[in-house]
C-alpha cells in the first residue's frame, strides 16, 4: 500500500533536485513540477516501478501566470487511490517536450492534442500527424493559446489535409466513415484488408470538435459550464457535469451536502441503466437481432420518463451546479423510482435469459474482437472494455466520489477480452446499478441539496474522475480569477478506448468489424459509403447496408450451421 | 403550393437518413427512439435507412463543425432529388450554444437549404414525429411565421 506521503518521499529520494515544486492538494491528489529532461525517466519510473496508469496529458498556456506553457501528465494508481499530476514547464521560445508515447502508446493522442491545441511539439513522437483540428485549419494557429479569441475563425488552408497511412503491400483499403447511418459521432476508419481478413487500420476523427474547453476558459462562468459540460455527450451528459462540478468543488474546497451527493449517485446510475440498455439494443441491431433492439429500447423508455419526472427533461438534465444539485428527489417520488427500476429489473432479466440461451449469439460474439490484457494496459483503455479484458479498474471504487464510498456494490470483471465478455460486463453492471439505486434511496439523508456560499480561489488545481457507462471520464480544472476556470480539460472515456480499435479488429473478418467496434460502445454500424479498392484498377462501391447485410448473413449462416449440427445429433 | 408539391413528391412513405454533424448524440438517440415500440414511426411509413442513396429526407442534428463540411456537402449531393432536409435540435437550427465557437460554422442552414426545423435540446420523440408529420402534410402546423416590425423608441416613451 502506497500512500500519498510515501509517494512524495519516494519521488524525492529518486529524483533529488529535479522536482521544483511538490504539493498534495487533496488526499491522494499529488501535483509535482519537474525539470523537462526528467519527464521520460520519471514517467518510466512511476509506470513501470510503481504501477501507475497513464490517464491523459493537459496542455495549457500559462504565459500570463509565469511566462511558460505547461504540459501536465496525469497518472493514476487505482489500487492505492492516487492521482499524480506531473507538470513540465515549456519555454514559449522553444516549445518542445520529450514524447512519452514510445514508453506507453496510450499517450499517443494526448500528446498530439497538446501539439494541435497549444503548440507544444512532442519530440520523437512516432506518429506526429494532426489529430484534432480540421483539415483546412491553418498552420501555426493554436486555439487554446490565451491570445486566440474563442470566436475567431481563421481562413481556410486546404493543403493541410491529414494523410492517412498507406496500406501494407498487397492489402486493399476499406474506408469506413465519416457518417454512420444510425448514431454517435462521425469518424473515419481506413481499414486495410487482405481478402476478408483485416491486417491493419488508420483513423481520422474529431469531426465533432466544438471547442468546448476554449469556451469554458474564455467566456463562460463556473456555473454556466455545468450546462455546457452536460452537452459534451447526450448519453452520459450527467457524468460530465458531475465530474466538472466535483473538480471545481475540490479546487475551491466546497463542501457538498450529503443529500446532493446521494442524488448525484442516483442520477448517475439511472444514466448507466439507460445507456447500457441502449447499447444492448444497438449491438443486437448490428448482428441482425432486431428483436433485442426493440425489446431493450422498450424496457429503457420508462427510465427516460422517470428522469423527466425527476429533472424536467428526458436527457441533459440540468441538475448540477457547483455546490450541489438544483432539484430534490422528494419522498413522494421514491415509490415511483422503485416501481420503475423493479420493472426494468424483471424485464431485463427475461431479455438477458433469452440472450444467454441463444447459441448463434454466442457464436457471433465469443472470441470476436479480442483485446488481450497486455494490449488493454498498453492502450490505457477504461470502463467495460478494460474490465472485459481482465483489468480491474472502476473509478467508483478507485477514486470514490459522490456517495459511492458509502454504498456496497460489486465490479464485474471478465478475463476473455472478447465482445461476449464486454457484453456480460455491461449486463452485470446494469443489475448492480439497480441495487445501487435501491441502497441510495434507502440511505439518503435529509437536509440541504445545495451549498450557497461559494468562494473559489484562483490558481488551484484539481482532478476528478467519474465512472461513465463507457468508462472513466476525467476532468482537470485550474481555477482562474474571473469567475471561470483558467484551464478546463475533459478526457472522455471513448478517447482511450478508440485508440484500441487497431488491435481489436486485427485478424478479424470484415463482417465482424461493426460488432467489434460497436462492442467498445463508441460507434457501431458503418457508413454512408464503403469502397473496396483493388490494388490495380478495380473499384467497387458498397454502402453501409451491404456491411450490415454481411454481418447479418454471417449470423444466418451460423444459425444454419448450428441447427444443422443439432439435426445430426 | 409548396405543401401540394411535397404531397406529390412524397406521396407514400418517406425514408430518412440520419446524420450527425457534430452533435452530442442526444438528438440522434431520440431519432432512434422514434423508431422503437413506444413511438413506432414506421406506422407512418417513415423508415431509417443505412445509406443516403436510398433516402428521401436527410435528418441533420448538431452544429456544423469545420471538419464535417466537405463530408456533409458530399452527403447532400448523394441523396437523390427531390429531397428534404430536416434540421433536428437547437444546435442544427442555429448552432445552439456553440454558435460562435472557433470550430463551428453555425446551423445546418449555413451549408444546406433546410426545409424544416424541429427545435428542442434534445427534441422529444413526440416533437420529432410531429415535425416530420407536419413536413408530410399529415397534420396542421400550429404556429405561423411572425414578422417583426421595428418601432421607434419615441412611441414607447410616449405611451
Amino acid at each position: 500500500m502506497l500512500t500519498g506521503t510515501q509517494l512524495i518521499s519516494d519521488l524525492i529520494t529518486n529524483f533529488d533536485g529535479q522536482i521544483t515544486h511538490l504539493e498534495e492538494t487533496a488526499p491522494g491528489k499529488i501535483f509535482i513540477t519537474i525539470e523537462p529532461e526528467t519527464l521520460t525517466p520519471l514517467a518510466d519510473y512511476v509506470m513501470n516501478n510503481l504501477g501507475f496508469r497513464f490517464v491523459v496529458n493537459v496542455g495549457s498556456d500559462e504565459v500570463q501566470l509565469h511566462g511558460n506553457y505547461v504540459i501536465s501528465h496525469i497518472f493514476s494508481h487505482d489500487e492505492n487511490k492516487l492521482f499524480l499530476c506531473v507538470r513540465v514547464h515549456v519555454d514559449p521560445a522553444n516549445p518542445f517536450i520529450d514524447s512519452i508515447t514510445p514508453l506507453i502508446s496510450g499517450a499517443n493522442w494526448a500528446e498530439r492534442e497538446a501539439r494541435d491545441m497549444v503548440g507544444v511539439h512532442p519530440k520523437n513522437h512516432p506518429d506526429p500527424r494532426r489529430l484534432i483540428l480540421a483539415d483546412d485549419w491553418p498552420d501555426g494557429v493554436y486555439p487554446l493559446r490565451k491570445d486566440f479569441p474563442y470566436d475567431r475563425k481563421p481562413p481556410s488552408q486546404p493543403k493541410n489535409r491529414v494523410k492517412l497511412k498507406p496500406p501494407p503491400e498487397g492489402a486493399k483499403v476499406v474506408p469506413i466513415g465519416p457518417f454512420f447511418p444510425v448514431l454517435e459521432e462521425p469518424a473515419y476508419f481506413k481499414v486495410f484488408v487482405e481478402g476478408e481478413k483485416i491486417v491493419g487500420c488508420d483513423y481520422r476523427g474529431f469531426y465533432s470538435h466544438r471547442g468546448i474547453e476554449k469556451m469554458g476558459d474564455d467566456v463562460l462562468t463556473y456555473n454556466q459550464i455545468c450546462f455546457i459540460a452536460e452537452r459534451i455527450c447526450g448519453i452520459c451528459g450527467f457524468v460530465h457535469s458531475s465530474c466538472y462540478c466535483q473538480a471545481v468543488e475540490e479546487a475551491g474546497g466546497v463542501e457538498v451536502p450529503p443529500r446532493a451527493q446521494y442524488i448525484r449517485t442516483i442520477m448517475l446510475e439511472l444514466e448507466r441503466i439507460h445507456s447500457h440498455l441502449l447499447w444492448l439494443g444497438i449491438a443486437g441491431h448490428i448482428i441482425g437481432f432486431d428483436t433485442v433492439l426493440m425489446q431493450s429500447w422498450r424496457i429503457r423508455e420508462p427510465v427516460m420518463w422517470l428522469c423527466e419526472q425527476i429533472t424536467g427533461n428526458r436527457k441533459t438534465y440540468g441538475m448540477n451546479l457547483v455546490g450541489g444539485v438544483r432539484r430534490d428527489i422528494p419522498k413522494e417520488l421514491h415509490p415511483k423510482v422503485h416501481e420503475t427500476i423493479d420493472k426494468i429489473e424483471k424485464e431485463t432479466k427475461a431479455l438477458v435469459n433469452a440472450i444467454l440461451g441463444d447459441t448463434s449469439l454466442h457464436a457471433r460474439l465469443k472470441n470476436v474482437g479480442v483485446l488481450s490484457k497486455a494490449d488493454a494496459l498498453d492502450k490505457c483503455v477504461v470502463g467495460p472494455v478494460a474490465r472485459g479484458s481482465g483489468v480491474n479498474i472502476d473509478s467508483r471504487i478507485d477514486h470514490p466520489y459522490a456517495a459511492y464510498d458509502k454504498l456496497d456494490f460489486k465490479i464485474a470483471v471478465h478475463e476473455e477480452g472478447c465482445c461476449w465478455a464486454r457484453t456480460l460486463v455491461r449486463l452485470e453492471e446494469l443489475f448492480e446499478a439497480i441495487r445501487i439505486i435501491q441502497q441510495a434511496l434507502r440511505d439518503m439523508p435529509e437536509g440541504e441539496i445545495m451549498t450557497h456560499e461559494i468562494e473559489i480561489p484562483p490558481n488551484r488545481e484539481a482532478i476528478c474522475a467519474v465512472e461513465a457507462p463507457r468508462g472513466e471520464a476525467v476532468h482537470y480544472v485550474l481555477t482562474g480569477s474571473e469567475n471561470r476556470p483558467y484551464r478546463w480539460k475533459v478526457r472522455a472515456p471513448t478517447y482511450p478506448n478508440l485508440q484500441a480499435v487497431p488491435p481489436i479488429i486485427k485478424n478479424e473478418e470484415i463482417a465482424d468489424v461493426p460488432i467489434a467496434i460497436g462492442s467498445l460502445d463508441p460507434c457501431f454500424s458503418c457508413t454512408e459509403r464503403m469502397i473496396v479498392v483493388n490494388n490495380k484498377t478495380d473499384e467497387e462501391t458498397w454502402n453501409s447496408q451491404d456491411l450490415i447485410r454481411l454481418s447479418r448473413e454471417k449470423t444466418e449462416k451460423i444459425k444454419k450451421m448450428i441447427s444443422g449440427k443439432s439435426n445430426h445429433v | 403550393m409548396f405543401k401540394n408539391l411535397l404531397h406529390n413528391c412524397f406521396k407514400k412513405s418517406i425514408w430518412v437518413y440520419n446524420t450527425n454533424t457534430g452533435a452530442c448524440n442526444g438528438c440522434d438517440i431520440e431519432v432512434i427512439n422514434v423508431l422503437t415500440p413506444y413511438y413506432d414511426a414506421e406506422r407512418f411509413g417513415i423508415k431509417l435507412v443505412g445509406t443516403p442513396r436510398h433516402a428521401d429526407a436527410l435528418l441533420v442534428s448538431g452544429p456544423v463543425t469545420r471538419q464535417v463540411v466537405p463530408a456533409l456537402k458530399n452527403l447532400y449531393d448523394s441523396v437523390p432529388d427531390p429531397k428534404l432536409v430536416i434540421a433536428i435540435g437547437s444546435c442544427a437550427m442555429g448552432g445552439g450554444i456553440w454558435y460562435n465557437s472557433y470550430n463551428v460554422l453555425g446551423g445546418v442552414d449555413k451549408i444546406l437549404p433546410v426545409d424544416f426545423f424541429i427545435p428542442g435540446c434534445p427534441p422529444r420523440p413526440e416533437a420529432i414525429l410531429y415535425g416530420v408529420a407536419v413536413a408530410l402534410g399529415l397534420v396542421k402546423k400550429k404556429v405561423a411565421p411572425v414578422t417583426l416590425k421595428e418601432e421607434s423608441p419615441e412611441k414607447w416613451l410616449k405611451s
